[in-house]
């Protein structure tokens, strides 16, 4: 249970983000001499590079530590054939930290280096719409997000997730709300909040029933009775017992549990929020709630439900008509998925604000994700992880665009973009690049990802789900379009070009680039995925 | 003490201060009185975990510990909603659901 301290080499990363945080705000306090804009500039470059180097060095450890760089060889030369980097690389998997409450495992990996990395692009995304007073707190309340994020990942168990979560929400309210003279984006922090506050609550009424749903067991002398695992053996034996009390309480719990979460990545009936505070939110922190915070929030359901609830008693099937029942909570999955997908794309139809129309456009996405959810097998689990990935560079590349133009015209209509196509080509290339791999077209990532999250649920059975998934498709089609029509054909107001700073620039065609290296060569992300839904299903 | 009430009847308590909060929280215009549904529903959220520890596991620290985070926690996702009901008075002059509506379609 104690802390060791072969445990610290394990936690290097957040230790290396709290650490900068820290330092952001330190450096900011000890900065803070002088006053006027000049001074307030420089302090604001101060708090942006210092997050930025540290986000990149993170992001470098956990490459490292993951043994990401092992396979790159360059003729005799290895890359990692440093003692330093092969002590690292030993030391980072496994282990029991923190008595298994944090996990250490593929899937872990994966989730760092996906939100370091969009906390790097918003970072970047922030350098001109800048925050009002006190830049510091801004960069540090990202980092400790991002670290909420990986705890959220990590967590092997209730608390740890619960704090997770909280420490990944709290941040993103204040930032949501962050410039407090701008009616909207107060009115958007105060909606995520109410509605986040609401949704931890319900979650955390599930997880006390679940506690003592494993003290009930009285096995659990020997485990931690809030780990997930004396979860999936408390919940597998109230399901053994049909007769006794306990299925009624572990079914109440995944329900409570299930909407709580729910609602943190916005799947229907609990996405009102959404659309709200993604488009009141300041669109460098949309892009960022909309992407680390929704994938973070598939990762834990993910391993929460494979690991808690992944016993085949209380799996059921997403299929209709076949011998096997219709029943657990995969088919619940799927048809919130179903209503999901529609409500997502038809509400997205009629919108005339760029922001709010991709907001419904991720609520959609993620009833597409959800198909990697229905069920259990191998292929379903490694969809979901590529869905999720490809999704967070393209939402992050769409709205990061969007915050750039915003910066440059001041809005966020559809009238904003009108003659983008001739005002700054590069741009809207970019732009059009991420609303096609949306759309699903190919070559770009998001028709790889959907085509394998459709596989994978055709292959558990949900044929029904699949065939909607796919119409929803084609309704999702002419939403996005329309994105190409202001860019390219609608006339513009003026012709006078956008100007782009030169980070912004170089890091949305590297995402632009990932966009089309995920969608040519989807296989080189294979392997590491197939390894983290292998350690989930084996835990 | 412990077999003198039963444990169904704690967690009915619980269930109930559950829904009151939750009713209250979905109820009310006042941003307040919906802070203070949801301050409620965590309540019965930690009575559920005390109740559970005293009764099942007197031994174990479990549920005490679950519920210190629960506290915890609770006080400063307040400290900051509260701070997030100042501004938006400060931004708009009220604090009434309803008309905190710029955002919608």
């Amino acid at each position: 249970m104690n802390f060791q301290i072969a445990d610290f080499t394990r936690l290097i990363p957040e230790f290396l983000l709290l650490a900068i945080a820290a330092m952001v705000l330190l450096g900011d306090v000890l900065t803070r001499w002088s006053k006027g804009k000049e001074a307030l500039n420089d302090r604001t470059e101060e708090a942006i590079s210092m997050t930025l180097m540290g986000l990149g060095l993170a992001f470098v450890m956990v490459l490292i530590q993951g043994g990401f760089f092992s396979w790159m060889q360059f003729g005799d030369w290895k890359f990692y054939d440093f003692s330093i980097f092969q002590n690292l690389r030993s030391s980072g998997l496994d282990g029991s930290i923190l008595g298994g409450a944090f996990v250490v495992d593929p899937l872990t990996h994966i989730g760092r280096l996906v939100f370091i990395g969009a906390a790097f692009v918003t970072v970047i995304l922030t350098s001109k719409a800048k925050p009002s007073n006190n830049p510091a707190e801004f960069y540090a309340l990202i980092l400790f997000a991002t670290l909420g994020m990986i705890f959220m990942t990590a967590g092997g168990e209730l608390i740890m997730i619960y704090l997770g979560i909280e420490l990944t929400s709290i941040p993103l309210y204040v930032l949501a709300g962050y410039f407090r003279r701008n009616p909207v984006s107060t009115e958007a922090g105060a909606k995520y909040y109410i509605f986040g506050a609401l949704s931890s609550a319900i979650l955390l009424f599930g997880m006390s029933l679940l506690l003592g749903l494993t003290l009930m067991n009285g096995q659990t002398m020997t485990t931690t009775p809030t780990s997930l695992r004396s979860v999936a053996t408390a919940v597998e034996l109230a399901f053994a017992n049909p007769e006794g009390p306990s299925q009624g309480v572990a079914i109440l719990a995944l329900l409570f549990i299930l909407a709580g979460m729910a609602y943190k990545v916005a799947i229907v009936p609990f996405h009102a929020w959404s659309p709200d505070v993604y488009q009141g939110a300041p669109t460098s922190m949309t892009a960022f709630i909309s992407t680390a915070s929704k994938t973070a929030g598939f990762f834990l359901l993910y391993r929460v439900l494979v690991t808690g609830f992944g016993a085949p008693s209380i799996l059921g099937t997403a299929a209709i008509g076949t011998s096997t029942s219709f029943g657990g909570w995969t088919s619940l999955i799927a048809i919130l998925a179903a209503l999901t997908m529609l409500v997502g794309n038809l509400a997205a139809l009629p919108q005339t604000n760029a922001k709010r129309m991709l907001a419904y456009s991720s609520i959609a996405q993620a009833g597409f994700l959800m198909l990697g959810l229905v069920g259990t097998q191998r292929d379903s689990g490694i969809s979901l992880l590529m869905y999720l990935i490809a999704y967070t560079v393209t939402n992050l590349s769409a709205f990061g665009i969007l915050a750039l133009v915003e910066d440059a015209v001041g809005g966020t209509d559809f009238s904003n973009l009108n003659g983008l196509g001739r005002r700054a080509p590069g741009l809207a290339l970019l732009l059009t690049v991420a609303i096609l791999s949306l759309a699903g077209i190919p070559p770009l990532s998001g028709f790889f990802v959907k085509f394998y999250v459709f596989i994978a649920a055709w292959q558990e059975g949900a044929k029904w789900l699949v065939i909607f998934a796919v119409s929803n498709t084609v309704i999702s089609l002419y939403y996005y379009l329309r994105f190409l029509k202001a860019v390219y054909f609608a006339p513009a107001e003026t012709d006078e070009p956008i100007k782009v700073g030169f980070g912004p620039g170089i890091v949305m065609t590297a995402i632009t680039l990932l966009i089309f290296g995920l969608g040519i060569v989807p296989t080189w992300l294979y392997g590491v995925l197939e390894q983290a839904t292998i350690r989930i299903a084996a835990q | 003490m412990v077999g003198s009430v039963p444990l169904v009847w704690v967690l009915t308590l619980a269930a109930g201060l559950f829904c009151i909060g939750l009713f209250g929280a979905l109820s009310r215009r006042n941003i307040v009185g919906m802070l203070m549904g949801i301050e409620l529903m965590l309540n019965s959220v930690n009575i559920n975990l005390v109740a559970f520890w005293r009764y099942l596991q007197p031994t174990g620290t479990a549920g005490l510990v679950f519920a210190i985070f629960t506290i915890a926690v609770a006080a400063a996702e307040v400290a900051v909603g509260l701070a997030m009901v100042i501004a938006i008075y400060r931004a708009r002059l009220t604090i009434n659901a309803d008309e905190i509506d710029t955002l919608k379609g």
